[in-house]
């Protein structure tokens, strides 16, 4: 039996999608924006959640000697906190070092933190993190009942209240991507129908001269393989340019909100969009040859 | 050689196309199939390229018993068959050379063989110089014999054709015939679905007549009897 070359279904793809050049480029069209809106979402997606964590890390208390105390009574407050139980971690920072990393995360600022260094206004303070959220009242009452220790900062409830909402936001969005996921599949099968339709006749010649589906099929798959991958790479560079865009402008008008930069989900966009994009063109052609597989 | 031996067809809805059909079309015979519209012609041709299934009956064309063959061999026996329709189903996004040469490409040729036979084609059906060209570049006629050419391009034992000379005009009608008889004298089955009553008492060839899905007229050297 004579064998197909691997050569000639390519080619004959390739020349497929040049000559049906407008149904390639509605396909190519229709799946950059579903990429890209799918993208765009799950981006934000995932800052909203590195956001959510930000705040969610409040199993934090913050214990603030008092202005002046000696280092002897600042070693005598470590020596009590290791004594006490429900502690994970102990981290002492100095007012020096306080002010150091105040200094570098406003580093635009830095000549405040110059002029100030002489009369250092911070506290030393220990940042506690602890283990158990239900017995941490009680952990506050014996902070605060050590000496000189001026005030202890703790925002359990908060963190609570913000881990039930992420977990509900999660699952919105969760949902609400699978649902554009599923929409744009069958926009994506749609755009792709029309083009195959639009060459039926073609499909029924191919039957006539003795064509087997495999034969048939294998082309319009791989159309629809490329019209995936052309998609997701220029999906990426839009998705690439639009985020950059984002990132740079967020990060210089509002500090406050975290951004991960491209680079941190670079490799998933570019493993989603070439799954999504490739794993739709095949669907997208397969369901539209399908009517036309009879014998 | 075709045989149908009792083939009957009737179409779901009920609409009985074809009944008790009982015809021999012996390799290398030239054979036109005439009668009004709605006759079963059209039944007749989709039965022969195994589109349709008989009803009851059965219905052989060389080796292949088209009321047993699996799914999966149908398109090897349409290997055997070389198609050629009035609207010439010819491949319009590629160029002539490339319609030929698909007909091989679907059966595996090499790339060499096609390359060497293509040309021999073409020329055949005297269309060398235009083999760069598309088919909506192309009269009538010369789609019809690059659809021709399409149906030579693997030595098929039998060639169909489906009202060949229904959209070309008068004067390139004869010359497609004239290829088809040329076919037939290489030895090859022909059989032509026409209406033209000038074409088919020009040649003199058998004509089976059919009316209401019986056949009601066949003979050698018979004439378009249109009061049949």
């Amino acid at each position: 039996m004579r064998r197909y070359s691997v050569t000639y279904f390519l080619s004959q793809s390739l020349k497929g999608l040049w000559r049906n050049g407008l149904m390639t480029l509605a396909a190519v069209t229709v799946l950059l924006s579903c990429l890209v809106l799918m993208g765009s979402f799950a981006s934000l997606v995932y800052n909203v959640n590195v956001n959510i964590e930000e705040v969610a890390k409040l199993n934090e208390i913050i214990v603030i000697v008092d202005y002046g105390a000696s280092d002897e009574e600042v070693a005598e407050i470590a020596k009590q906190l290791d004594s006490l139980p429900n502690i994970s971690s102990i981290e002492y920072v100095s007012k020096e070092e306080g002010l150091e990393s105040e200094s570098q995360r406003y580093e635009e600022y830095s000549y405040i933190f110059e002029e100030i260094a002489d009369e250092n206004p911070l506290p030393d303070v220990f940042k506690i993190t602890y283990e158990d959220n239900s017995r941490v009242a009680n952990l506050v009452y014996q902070l605060n009942q050590i000496d000189h220790v001026r005030k202890v900062n703790n925002r359990t409830d908060i963190a609570n209240d913000i881990e039930s909402i992420k977990s509900g936001v999660s699952f919105i969005f969760i949902w609400f991507l699978a649902i554009l996921f599923v929409i744009s599949i069958f926009i994506i099968i749609n755009t792709i129908k029309i083009g195959v339709e639009s060459r039926s006749r073609e499909i029924t010649a191919m039957r006539y001269i003795g064509a087997t589906n495999f034969f048939m099929m294998t082309p319009f798959i791989l159309e629809g393989v490329f019209i995936g991958l052309i998609s997701a790479v220029i999906a990426f560079l839009v998705q690439n340019g639009l985020y950059t865009y984002i990132y740079n402008m967020m990060s210089n008008n509002y500090k406050m909100i975290a951004i991960a930069p491209f680079v941190s989900i670079e490799r998933f966009v570019v493993l989603g969009f070439l799954g999504i994009g490739v794993f739709a063109g095949m669907l997208g052609s397969a369901i539209s040859l399908r009517r036309y597989m009879k014998v | 050689m075709i045989e149908f031996r009792d083939v009957s067809k009737i179409y779901p809805n009920g609409t009985v196309a074809l009944e008790n059909i009982n015809l021999k079309i012996e390799d290398g015979e030239f054979v036109f199939i005439v009668g009004a519209s709605g006759a079963g012609k059209s039944t007749l041709m989709h039965l022969l390229l195994r589109e349709e299934k008989v009803t009851s009956g059965k219905l052989l064309v060389g080796d292949y018993d088209l009321t047993k063959i699996p799914n999966f061999k149908i398109p090897y026996y349409r290997r055997q068959l070389g198609m050629v329709f009035q609207d010439f189903k010819l491949f319009e996004k590629k160029t002539v050379y490339e319609n030929v040469a698909f007909a091989m490409q679907v059966i595996g040729e090499p790339a060499k063989v096609i390359k060497r036979r293509v040309p021999t084609i073409l020329s055949i059906v005297g269309l060398v110089d235009k083999y760069k060209n598309f088919p909506t570049e192309l009269s009538g006629g010369e789609q019809q014999r690059v659809a021709l050419a399409r149906a030579l391009a693997n030595n098929p034992r039998i060639i169909i054709a489906d009202e060949p000379t229904a959209n070309i005009d008068p004067k390139m009608k004869m010359e497609i015939m004239n290829l088809l008889m040329k076919i037939n004298s290489k030895g090859k089955t022909v059989i032509v679905v026409t209406h033209e009553k000038n074409i088919v008492d020009y040649f003199q060839k058998r004509v089976i007549t059919i009316q209401n899905g019986h056949v009601v007229d066949d003979r050698v050297g018979g004439m378009y009897d249109e009061t049949v």
